[in-house]
């Protein structure tokens, strides 16, 4: 019997290739497009899920007040991972993690620059990165030891054992490699090519015990079987316990468990609130929106075409088919449907992969070899085929065999009510994300429209790494007499990123109770003249002139707002206890993030030291690959050991709004697959309406009907669905840009013309759609039609 | 083998109600070629399809085989029905996808009769009806009346005791008629009961006796042997 099935299925499936070729297609995109965000949402969910130890593995988090909000942040004083340990038993091992910093590798004649972290001697026995040489007990125990990712030993290597090699770093140290971890998988939060042990940042003074400089990741285990509440009660007033500072009494620590570090830890106000969680539910919803989409074609036209199929139920019944495996039947054939749309699923998902995962910033694969994948395969496969094929299963298998045998059947030419309103949801869907591709397109043109406040063309920055600190004076002579560079600052950060913030200012009249916090920056001189600053009153930084302006600052007016200065221009503001004089008020220009309003902003002059950064404004008269080419003779010249690097600020200002620019795209690859998909389904069902009504269509114009008064008969039903379905998505649309866009503080207005734009899009869209079909029906002969019968 | 006493059948819409069966009585018995005839609407179909087990009386009584099967549910009456009954009807109706092979094969699939003993019994079949060289062909490549000859290959492949033909011969011209007429009666002679429904006064002639029916119920009775 199911030989039989299979027999019928498969040349219902090529006698329709139409029919076939939409629903395949459709559900073949429905779940290639399903099958990429579960790989993502897999990634998401598990992260940092692998460590044999996850259940027991937390992070400390501090959580104080500012300007009345409480604020959670997962930077602590370096000193908390040995006193978390002495103080609190639950806690087995503590484990801190420094920022990644990039060190320049030397090997022989070798010189390259890689990424790792600085850590604490139990890191690889709290977290699972399982070593392919060494052993993870003792790697990290020496001082000079270091482990390198299998990739980095085998860059730097080849096939040599990289073990007992040595390697020189910054071009001081020598460090013999006593591991080989395996690489890093895609689904972790750590991000390193080798790790060095703590016990170097103490070496080169790095380390500190200040219970007031957040500048670390610690980790904690806690013993097997403890409350982590008891550990939490001993940890929440740890640092008053430490410093007695009464402005210590308030701020609390706690441990943040493993399993929701990626997708929960976004804090408002002390709380939990959301985090990427929303996008997983937000993508896990629109994934099965568009395989259900793509079902909705399979049940409309597998309906619509019910006449067909009806013929066949009726015999099958007359020679003592039970409906119950009618029922099987039809099921089994959109399974096998499913199934061969799977197949195309797979190889749309390997094409698509790469793309993929440029867009989502990730290295995603599927694991063909994976037993598991494959049972997930079939079973989403008989997911997808029972969902779209229980519906018309049900609805085929119930027809009367007494009435479709004697052809007094007919299905019903108008479109039915539940595949009517199977139409209304798929092109709710379809306009609600063109709206919102749309609004997040204005949204991300409004951050670019916005003043960033300086002139970022031709401006280019540099790490001050290795001599170049030493050599800057000699470098940036070069590059001003060489005509390569019309001005040079030295900066303490990328003119593209803030590094520092404080509220330790005072100024004269500074009420007692302001937190304020300012961005805090710092330059030597002329950053006015590289970074095209505009003043407003004063001047830029010059040390030649003025030798004094090592000690002055530049503030913004923002900054002069909140210290409600009359003319700020030779006030005294001080860092601590060091004294600025006030020499310059400039414009506010965006340093952080172009969504947010300015912070109020100081520039400190060069007495502060913290230079980390060169910016150049380049010759614009110069051709740009030429100014490079010369700058880099230059730096490779007094910074021999150090590969030139050198990285354009318009660039690193467009990087700003990847986050939204993904979202959108993403949006609009959604949105028109829906489109497509739903018109496909359109189009089918256009064709079967057309053939349904070709006997009315012929009357009609014997009697008198137009072509266009035909058309319009035809095309009314579907365009009309396509009205409610635009009044049902706008509400919800508004209503979720309206949410979306409360993030962002500098943000566009929602105007109606998006709304507008988007239903006429869809009403162009489906009015083509349908109208080809009904065209063709409309110009035929109706003697031709009349005469069949 | 079929006695119906009091049979009624309506059809109702929201305004209307239309009976077509109105207390039918009715006998037929084992061997029988009978032919029920009258004017479009008079219940013929109405009746063939009761008896055929495809739709369910409102009212009076129905005894197969000497079982009462009015009320039957659905599987029940599919279960009666794939066992003992086969049908021929006017626009053949066989299933386009498949082959005639496969077509005339398909009662005996769902009366799970195994695939050697198929094979068997649908080339017996094709090779007594002359179908056999059109075997591997679909019904579209066939004419009206070799798909005839295949749906009637359908309705007798399984030994039903009973044959429901719902005009037989209306889609054909008179000699493919004639053939399909004969091959019934041949079937007749070798045991099986038939009941068809006719227009044709010739048709009709081949049966045993003739019912006339007007509206829903039974007017006349000639035996013609």
């Amino acid at each position: 019997m199911i030989k039989n099935f299979f027999k019928v299925a498969f040349r219902n499936l090529l006698r329709n290739k139409g029919f076939s070729f939409i629903n395949i297609s459709g559900l073949a995109i429905g779940m290639a497009s399903a099958v990429l965000i579960m790989l993502w949402i897999q990634n998401e969910t598990s992260y940092d899920q692998f460590h044999e130890k996850k259940d027991r593995i937390y992070e400390a988090w501090n959580k104080a007040e500012f300007s009345g909000k409480l604020q959670c942040w997962n930077t602590t004083p370096k000193i908390l991972a040995r006193s978390m340990e002495k103080d609190i038993p639950e806690i087995e091992r503590s484990v801190r993690v420094n920022w990644p910093s990039n060190f320049l590798f030397s090997i022989g004649d070798k010189r390259l620059t890689v990424k790792g972290n600085i850590v604490d001697t139990g890191f690889l026995q709290m977290f699972s990165f399982p070593l392919v040489k060494g052993d993870p007990k003792t790697a990290l125990n020496d001082g000079s030891s270091i482990v390198l990712t299998q990739t980095l030993a085998k860059k730097i290597f080849g096939e040599e054992d990289a073990m007992g090699k040595i390697i020189k770093i910054d071009n001081k140290d020598n460090f013999t490699v006593t591991g080989i971890a395996k690489d890093l998988p895609n689904n972790t939060r750590f991000n390193f090519e080798y790790l060095i042990p703590w016990n170097y940042l103490v070496r080169t003074g790095g380390d500190d015990s200040s219970w007031g400089n957040n500048s670390t990741r610690t980790y904690a285990l806690l013993k097997p079987g403890v409350s982590i509440d008891a550990a939490n009660g001993k940890l929440k007033s740890i640092k008053y316990q430490y410093t007695k500072d009464n402005d210590d009494k308030k701020w609390e620590m706690f441990l943040y468990p493993a399993s929701r570090w990626r997708l929960y830890s976004n804090f408002t106000n002390g709380k939990e609130d959301g985090g990427l969680i929303d996008f997983v539910k937000l993508f896990a919803v629109i994934a099965l929106f568009i395989l259900l989409i793509a079902c909705i074609n399979f049940m409309n036209l597998s309906t619509a075409r019910s006449e067909k199929r009806a013929k066949e139920v009726g015999i099958r019944k007359v020679v003592g088919a039970q409906k119950q495996s009618l029922v099987s039947q039809f099921i089994g054939e959109s399974v096998f449907l499913a199934f061969i749309a799977g197949i195309f699923a797979i190889i749309i998902v390997q094409l698509a992969l790469p793309a993929f995962g440029e867009l989502t910033d990730k290295k995603l694969f599927v694991d063909y070899t994976d037993y598991k994948f494959w049972i997930y395969a079939i079973g989403f496969v008989f997911f997808t085929g029972i969902m779209a094929g229980s519906y018309p299963a049900f609805f085929l298998s119930s027809f009367n065999p007494s009435k479709v045998l004697k052809g007094t059947f007919k299905s019903a030419n108008a479109l039915i009510t539940p595949r009517k309103l199977l139409v209304v949801l798929q092109f709710t869907f379809a306009i609600i994300l063109i709206i919102c591709t749309t609004i997040v397109k204005q949204q991300i043109d409004h951050a670019r429209d916005r003043e960033s406040g300086y002139a970022k063309d031709n401006l280019v920055y540099h790490y001050l790494t290795g001599d170049l600190e030493k050599n800057y004076e000699l470098v940036k002579d070069e590059l001003l007499s060489s005509g390569i560079a019309k001005s040079v600052t030295k900066t303490s950060a990328p003119l593209t990123q803030g590094w520092s913030d404080s509220w330790g200012f005072n100024w004269e009249g500074k009420p007692a109770d302001d937190k304020t916090d300012f961005d805090r920056y710092v330059a030597d001189e002329n950053l006015g003249a590289t970074a095209g600053l505009t003043f407003i009153k004063g001047r830029d930084f010059d040390l030649k002139k003025f030798p004094t302006d090592s000690s002055a600052m530049i503030i913004n007016e923002s900054a002069a707002k909140v210290m409600n200065f009359k003319d700020p221009i030779g006030q005294i503001v001080k860092d601590d206890d060091r004294p600025y004089h006030i020499v310059g008020l400039i414009k506010d220009f965006i340093l952080q993030s172009p969504y947010y309003p300015t912070k109020p902003m100081i520039i400190e002059g060069a007495k502060n030291g913290w230079f980390s950064v060169m910016h150049i404004k380049l010759n614009g008269a110069n051709n740009t690959a030429d100014n490079l080419k010369r700058m880099e003779v230059i730096f490779k010249k007094y910074n021999t050991e150090y590969p030139f690097d050198c990285k354009f600020v318009d660039l690193e200002y467009a990087a700003k709004f990847k986050t939204e620019e993904r979202t959108g795209t993403l949006a609009a690859i959604f949105a028109a697959l829906t489109i497509f998909i739903s018109c496909l389904g359109l189009f089918g069902l256009a064709t079967y309406m057309a053939e349904n009504r070709i006997k009315e269509i012929g009357v009609r114009k014997v009697l008198g009907a137009s072509v266009t008064g035909i058309t319009t008969l035809l095309s009314k039903d579907f365009l009309k669905l396509v009205m409610i379905s635009f009044v049902i998505a706008s509400p919800v649309a508004w209503w979720m840009m309206h949410q979306w866009l409360q993030d962002y503080p500098y943000r566009v207005a929602i105007q109606w013309q998006v709304f507008a734009f988007a239903g006429l899009l869809t009403f162009f869209i489906s009015l083509l759609t349908v109208s080809y079909q009904s065209i063709k029906a409309a110009i035929a002969n109706p003697v031709k039609s009349l005469r069949t019968e | 083998m079929i006695k119906i006493t009091d049979l009624e059948k309506y059809y109702r819409t929201e305004e209307v109600e239309t009976i077509a069966l109105n207390k039918l009585s009715i006998e037929v018995k084992e061997g029988e070629f009978v032919a029920v005839m009258g004017p479009s609407g008079c219940g013929k179909s109405t009746l063939l399809n009761i008896l055929g087990l495809l739709d369910d009386p409102d009212g009076g009584s129905f005894v197969f085989n000497g079982i009462e099967v009015a009320g039957f549910n659905e599987r029940k009456r599919a279960d009666l029905r794939k066992k003992n009954i086969g049908f021929v009807f006017q626009s053949f109706n066989l299933i386009d996808e498949l082959t005639v092979f496969e077509n005339v094969e398909l009662p005996l699939i769902y009366n799970n009769v195994k695939a050697a003993d198929r094979k068997k019994r649908v080339e017996e079949v094709l090779d007594n009806l002359k179908i056999m060289h059109r075997r591997n062909h679909y019904p579209q490549q066939l004419s009206g009346g070799q798909q005839q000859r295949v749906a009637v290959a359908r309705a007798v492949v399984n030994n039903p005791k009973l044959i429901l033909a719902d005009e037989p011969t209306g889609n054909l011209d008179s000699s493919n008629g004639n053939e399909v007429m004969q091959l019934l009666t041949e079937l007749n002679e070798k045991g099986t009961t038939i009941v068809m429904v006719t227009h044709s006064e010739h048709d009709a002639r081949y049966s045993h006796r003739i019912i006339r029916m007007l509206d829903g119920h039974s007017v006349t009775e000639n035996i013609l042997i």
